[in-house]
């Protein structure tokens, strides 16, 4: 997943960024809202966390600018001013949940899993596609009983192809959403991880659960499960 | 006044003149009256006999008549004149022409008038009729009206500004009382505005005392919630350190840690909130609550999408309450936030009028409630803050501490469906 963290205070915005990437996060990060909405309207990202006090533009502006130009991604905006008022002001203004400082980065984190389910349209932590059932919370992934050990890239694959079940997705997308832009992006890379996946999801190929489009990308292929 | 005192001055002048000219063009049409031709039937004259105009026939009376022919040549002049007046005018016959001329150092109104004769020959030749009168009187009597008038616009103007002076001061003296009074305020010599005022003036010392004392209030409250969470903050501050100064071999207890700096944030977070409620000042502007809980629930129901709460609401257009704007929300924001917090997927706001100004509002969810001890908790966790464990919210405490300066009564029970009920009861506008 890729988020881009909105934040003026450095030491703040390093301790966000730093967690996000140990979580398996690829981090874009600014400093002003001018900045941030640029990067937000350049480049794809998943979810998005926003201070409201920015220099340049204040966070209020650019989460308002962002859904008068119809970009619909996740907002979690931080807000040192607990007061009702200012958080019914950054809900309104195109929010979907608030933070106030000083928070503990376990719920932070736990507030980002929950905003990027729902913009893929899940509501629980556990994706269901059954029979590969994963956990978002404790990374876990099953099928039927059986749990796999997947390395942290090979999860980061998997849960992004199974928050997009049934939608192709390009090599490029997938890229840009798990890779840092320092990283040495390979495309081969993935086609490596894709045939690792299909190895430890499916051994002997009876279920197929990732298709390959020529040209076009993968989609993940098992159907989504109502939550039991 | 002096442009009055002018204009009256002109219009006097002038009707006197104008009176002066008809008198005078009375005596010529008298004069023309007595027109008559000559011995030698070879000009007109005009006969004393006829003349009823005394002073005509009394020699320097002041008052002279003169007849000229086309040439300027004097051919007649009363009995009165033994002068010889200057005869250097042209005038086209009909016309008159009034001056007020000098002759021999004195004033005189002089009026002529030119007319047309037929001669002998029926031939019409033009002749001047001239009157002088001596003005002496006349200028002595307007330079002393001049005088008098001058003298009464100088003495009642006089008269005039010294009593606007005095009328000035009398209604500018509650200002300047007020302006004392600021003065003495400033310098702590009282707190608000003791002098009885007019009525002009009451709705702005009264309205200032409020707000003086609103002022003065909330200055308290800050110097209470500042002494309150300096002192909260000694005990958290002191595990801290002792933290840092314990031996164990440079290792960070990260749970105490954790919940020292927890205890800190909640005390901050409380003392700065109790330090802002305006409740206890006087507020004038009254606020609808059902709007305020309409946009916390549509903001609510976004954060909490996944649990899918259903709101039922049975509220009326609008719940006027004097509060504060700001403190309403903290209010009905905590409430609602830990009503969609512990819900298990229902929430009903209920409002009922208790009587014809008493109002009863019942936030209830089917969560897992509050026992009677924890209930006793909040509603003293303001002053135990510094004592109280980790881990629990202050939303409740605010509310608490706000409701309780308002004056709203605030309960809570066993929800019918299993949860917690939090009622107010409260005094609608």
């Amino acid at each position: 997943m890729r988020a881009i963290v909105i934040e003026d205070d450095l030491d703040i915005q390093g301790q966000i960024v730093e967690r996000l990437k140990r979580e398996g996060f690829a981090v874009d990060s600014a400093d002003n809202g001018s900045e941030g909405l640029y990067l937000m309207q350049e480049y794809p990202c998943d979810v998005a966390i926003i201070d409201l006090g920015l220099p340049k533009m204040s966070g209020l502006e650019v989460i308002q600018t962002l859904r008068k130009q119809g970009n619909s991604i996740p907002i979690l905006i931080l807000t040192a001013r607990g007061r009702w008022q200012d958080k019914v002001e950054g809900l309104d203004a195109g929010a979907d949940d608030y933070l106030v400082k000083p928070f503990h980065h376990e719920e932070m984190m736990a507030r980002l899993r929950v905003l990027i389910r729902r913009a893929s349209g899940w509501s629980d932590s556990r994706i269901l596609c059954s029979p590969v059932s994963l956990d978002t919370v404790t990374q876990r992934t099953y099928v039927q009983d059986r749990e796999l050990d997947l390395t942290a890239f090979e999860y980061k694959v998997l849960e992004y192809l199974m928050l997009h079940a049934g939608e192709v997705i390009s090599k490029t997308v997938l890229t840009e959403h798990l890779y840092d832009d320092d990283a040495d992006n390979d495309s081969n890379v993935i086609e490596v991880f894709i045939r690792r996946l299909r190895q430890k999801l499916d051994p002997d190929e009876s279920l197929q659960p990732i298709e390959t489009l020529r040209g076009r990308g993968y989609r993940f292929t098992l159907a989504r499960a109502e939550q039991p | 006044m002096i442009l009055t005192a002018i204009a009256l001055e002109r219009a006097v002048v002038k009707r006197a003149l104008q009176a002066e000219e008809d008198r005078l063009q009375l005596l010529i049409y008298s004069l023309l009256a007595a027109v008559d031709r000559n011995h030698a039937g070879l000009s007109i004259t005009i006969a004393d006999e006829r003349l009823f105009e005394s002073s005509l026939l009394t020699r320097n009376s002041g008052l002279y008549a003169m007849l000229y022919n086309n040439s300027n040549e004097q051919i007649w002049r009363s009995q009165s004149t033994l002068a010889r007046f200057p005869d250097d005018f042209s005038i086209q016959s009909g016309e008159w022409q009034f001056n007020t001329p000098e002759f021999s150092g004195k004033p005189y109104f002089q009026l002529i008038f030119a007319i047309q004769w037929p001669n002998v020959n029926d031939k019409l030749e033009r002749y001047n009729i001239v009157v002088w009168q001596e003005a002496t009187e006349y200028f002595s009597q307007l330079e002393r009206f001049r005088q008098t008038l001058w003298t009464w616009l100088i003495v009642t103007t006089l008269l005039l500004l010294i009593v606007m002076y005095f009328v000035m001061m009398w209604s500018l003296w509650p200002l300047k009382k007020v302006g004392l009074e600021v003065k003495a305020i400033e310098d702590r010599k009282q707190s608000g505005f003791e002098y009885s005022y007019p009525l002009e003036i009451t709705p702005l010392t009264e309205n200032l005392n409020i707000l003086l004392s609103q002022e003065q209030y909330q200055r308290q409250r800050y110097r209470n919630a500042m002494d309150d969470l300096a002192h909260s903050l000694k005990t958290p501050l002191a595990v801290l350190s002792g933290l840092s100064d314990s031996d164990k071999n440079g290792v960070v207890d990260l749970k105490t840690l954790r919940e020292q700096v927890n205890r800190m944030n909640q005390i901050v977070s409380y003392q700065l909130r109790k330090a802002t409620n305006v409740a206890g000042a006087k507020i004038n502007k009254p606020v609808n609550m059902v709007q305020i809980i309409t946009k916390i629930v549509s903001a609510l129901e976004k954060v909490y999408r996944e649990k899918m709460v259903k709101v039922d609401s049975k509220l009326p257009a609008q719940i006027m309450i004097r509060m504060d704007e700001s403190d309403c929300l903290e209010v009905v924001g905590n409430l609602l936030d830990n009503a969609f917090k512990y819900s298990a997927g229902r929430i009903a706001i209920i409002a009922a009028m208790l009587n014809e100004n008493e109002m009863e509002l019942r936030i209830e969810d089917d969560g897992r409630g509050l026992e009677q001890e924890e209930v006793q908790q909040i509603l003293s966790r303001g002053t135990r803050l510094d004592q109280s464990s980790e881990g629990q919210g202050i939303g409740l405490a605010v509310v608490a501490d706000i409701v309780r300066a308002y004056n709203i009564d605030m309960k809570f029970e066993r929800s019918e469906f299993g949860g917690l009920r939090v009622k107010l009861i409260f005094q609608t506008v």
